[in-house]
């Protein structure tokens, strides 16, 4: 048992230190130009732009724990924004069960970042129980087209984006999950119609997508008719472990001190108030701890091995603490954290009321906490299921 | 960076897993914990012959040389087993002063004995006023021409009832919270002013209240310099935390994985009570805080045994955790055992006891987080 890097690893820290240090936006800089200029140099560094991807499709094939470094190092750093839906979650599926076509087809503007997805996979009816989907797919006759029809919910970006990954039923008998293909189509054609949902925190992130008799050519069909559920589950594991955000946790946290130390009281300030304190540190030690499950689960990858029991907890235990550092942070804020939109107070409460009515999403995407609990139940601790 | 264990700590791991295995059922443990000693001298002297005594101790007088990771596999299984032997007061405690502090003719004279199982040690830290603070010392120990004479009362003494020596803690010098002024001593068990008021405790344990009543003890048996004692009670409390969270993330893993399997068993209302939604979740909380303590445990262990600085916060994160989760844990277990979860019978009350006593040694959940905090 070792905790330190390798001289090898220490290495690769300096080399993405000095990367990230040289291509640092730099004020007042066109940040388009910026940002393709980065995503160029990152791609130029053996796949840094696409760090999750496999070797063979263009990824630098790291290991876990240059990954981990890479979490950590840019968790600090202002990276290019960049919409997970492409790079981080289609991508996988077009590897694991697309056509070679359909790879070369669509990957290479994925990582170019030139077409923006978004996932369709939510609906009115199918939330959490995401297998009871009815966005309903018909095989013409002659097998060549699709015809979608239905209603997507809480879909990310679709406002801004060219294309959707979708699941639809193209069965009603059977086990509900076998009836389940999954398909691509572009989002700016008639027949789709976007209708934004503001969400608590006020701002325009997700959507409602109507889809009416929209014609989908049988060649933007990834693997087979009906199998849908299987590639579609294989990414939402990967999501789940993606979403811990503990690295940017770690950052959070030690600027919620710093805005809480800034916050006078008598000689000290808010962090000498013992139940505020109190607070803040039963959260750091769930955060170290966290820090350490995500280290097991790493090191366990890096061996070769399967993922141990300790990795199902990420998600859970990551989103909880970004909820908890959102909460603490409108705390800080005190009256001041009413103020909706208007600069009064403190700058850090102007925008943390917002975030942490953002942050209650957190528990809910990505598979809901509850059936996260589920989902570890039966996997991890094998309980039969049956809920009762 | 890895977990991974070398061979000689994986040879380690497997004998204490067996011997655990083969010799720590909840009968036998009773049946040694309801006479005295409280322990099985069989049992200890296993311990010798395997090597355990001496783990931690330097080569050069006959140990190991183990350190923290070493300590924390064999805690672990003793977890799990629920092991009722001294070996927390005799060899962590009292043996990491005496090695830490004590000079080349103590250590010559008494390590021996202790490494191979005749001699055992305890460790006189707490009193009554002081509640978790270390360097809240009354009892006096003033100079005379041969040495110092002791006066004052230890509390909650782990096995001083067995013990041949006691390490206890003294002031010399300085008011009644200073660090500086505080020095550690070896008495003998039976000297003369040495007073033991043995008990059991609620684990099966024992303890004892130790008076000293003007209790001489030479020059020579002082750990450490006069004075100067308060390093190495720190150090020696932060070896007992690593240990007792270890003892304390076995205890938890068998406590979440009994009611795993006892839930699975039990029909209720036509149904395996596991079925039931809301205890599946209650588990999972179980299940997630045993490996956030198994977390927590490695990240201190390590930093400790490669003397990374923040490995004293992080050693207050630990026992703070595992306070907690201990608490959550036994009392959940508990829970969903129903009315059974209540006897003696079952052994998941007799880890939840001891879950208690770990969380209010060496300072509980709260304590941490105020030192942690601060």
């Amino acid at each position: 048992m070792d905790i330190d890097l390798s001289a090898a690893d220490l290495a690769f820290r300096d080399e993405v230190r000095d990367f990230l240090r040289t291509n640092a936006y730099k004020p007042g800089a066109d940040y388009t130009v910026w940002r393709d200029q980065w995503f160029a140099k990152a791609a130029a560094q053996g796949g840094w732009d696409v760090p999750k991807w496999p070797k063979q499709f263009g990824g630098p094939g790291w290991t876990p724990t240059q990954h981990y470094i890479w979490e950590q190092e840019t968790a600090t750093a202002m990276l290019p924004f960049d919409m997970p839906f492409g790079v981080g979650m289609l991508a996988p599926i077009l590897m694991g069960y697309g056509s070679k076509e359909q790879q070369d087809r669509f990957l290479p503007d994925i990582r170019a970042r030139k077409v923006n997805w978004c996932q369709g996979y939510s609906e009115p009816g199918a939330g959490s129980d995401l297998a009871s989907l009815k966005t309903k797919a018909e095989l013409s006759a002659d097998g060549k087209t699709y015809t979608v029809n239905g209603t997507k919910i809480w879909t990310t970006a679709a406002h801004m984006a060219d294309w959707i990954f979708c699941l639809t039923r193209t069965s009603d008998t059977g086990k509900r999950q076998e009836g389940i293909t999954f398909l691509l189509f572009p989002m700016k054609q008639p027949g789709i119609e976007v209708k934004p949902i503001i969400t608590l925190g006020g701002s325009h992130t997700v959507n409602m997508v109507h889809i009416n008799d929209v014609k989908v050519p049988v060649e933007n069909r990834i693997g087979e008719e009906g199998q849908g559920w299987t590639y579609a589950k294989g990414l939402l594991q990967h999501e789940r472990t993606g979403l811990a955000g503990i690295s940017r946790s770690l950052v959070a946290l030690e600027k919620l001190k710093e805005q809480a130390r800034s916050v006078k009281r008598g000689n000290g300030s808010l962090m000498d108030e013992p139940a505020f304190r109190a607070k803040v540190a039963a959260l750091e030690v769930d955060l170290m701890a966290l820090e350490f499950t995500e280290l097991r689960s790493l090191a366990a990858a890096s061996a070769g091995g399967a993922l141990g029991p300790e990795s199902s907890i990420m998600k859970l235990k990551g989103t909880e603490i970004q909820q908890r550092i959102a909460k603490l942070t409108v705390e800080a804020g005190g009256i001041y954290s009413a103020g909706w939109g208007h600069p009064v107070g403190p700058k850090f409460a102007r925008n943390g009321m917002a975030s942490y009515l953002s942050s209650r999403a957190y528990t809910i995407y990505g598979g809901a906490s509850e059936v996260q609990k589920d989902v570890i139940a039966k996997n991890v601790l094998g309980i039969k299921s049956g809920k009762k | 960076m890895n977990f991974d264990l070398s061979s000689e700590q994986q040879l380690l791991k497997d004998s204490v897993d067996r011997f655990v295995a083969d010799n720590y059922s909840l009968e036998a443990r009773i049946k040694v914990t309801d006479a005295e000693p409280g322990f099985s001298r069989d049992n200890w002297k296993s311990f010798a012959d395997l090597g355990w005594l001496a783990l931690p101790f330097e080569e050069g007088i006959g140990g190991f040389g183990g350190g923290p990771i070493e300590t924390m596999l064999l805690m672990e299984a003793f977890g799990r087993g629920l092991v009722v032997e001294p070996y927390l007061a005799s060899i962590v405690l009292g043996g990491g002063a005496l090695r830490r502090g004590a000079s080349k003719t103590v250590k010559d004279s008494i390590l021996p004995g202790v490494m191979d199982g005749m001699r055992q040690l305890a460790f006189g830290y707490a009193e009554e006023q002081a509640r978790f603070d270390l360097d809240d010392v009354v009892t006096t120990a003033k100079a005379d021409a041969n040495g110092f004479v002791l006066n004052g009362t230890k509390s909650v003494v782990q096995n001083a009832a067995t013990a041949d020596h006691i390490v206890v803690s003294a002031r010399t010098s300085g008011g009644q919270v200073d660090r500086d002024g505080i020095t550690l001593f070896l008495i003998d068990a039976k000297a003369a002013g040495v007073e033991r008021d043995n008990y059991p405790t609620v684990d099966g344990l024992r303890a004892s209240e130790v008076k000293l009543t003007n209790v001489h003890v030479d020059r020579d048996r002082l750990i450490g310099e006069v004075g100067k004692g308060y390093a190495i009670l720190e150090a020696v409390a932060n070896d007992a935390i690593l240990a007792l969270s270890a003892e304390a993330v076995g205890a938890m893993e068998v406590l979440y994985k009994d009611t795993v399997e006892y839930t699975q068993q039990r029909q209720q209302f036509g149904h395996a009570l596991s079925e039931f939604q809301v205890l599946q979740h209650r588990m999972v909380e179980m299940f997630m805080e045993y490996e956030q303590c198994k977390s927590l445990l490695f990240r201190a262990t390590l930093e400790s045994a490669q003397g990374i600085p923040t490995a004293q916060r992080t050693i207050h994160a630990l026992k703070h955790l595992v306070g907690k989760a201990g608490t959550f844990i036994g009392e959940n277990a508990v829970q969903l055992h129903g009315g059974m979860g209540m006897t003696e019978e079952l052994r998941i009350g007799h880890y939840f006891k001891r879950l208690l006593v770990i969380d209010a040694q060496f300072g509980n959940a709260d304590h941490h987080l105020q030192k942690f905090a601060a």
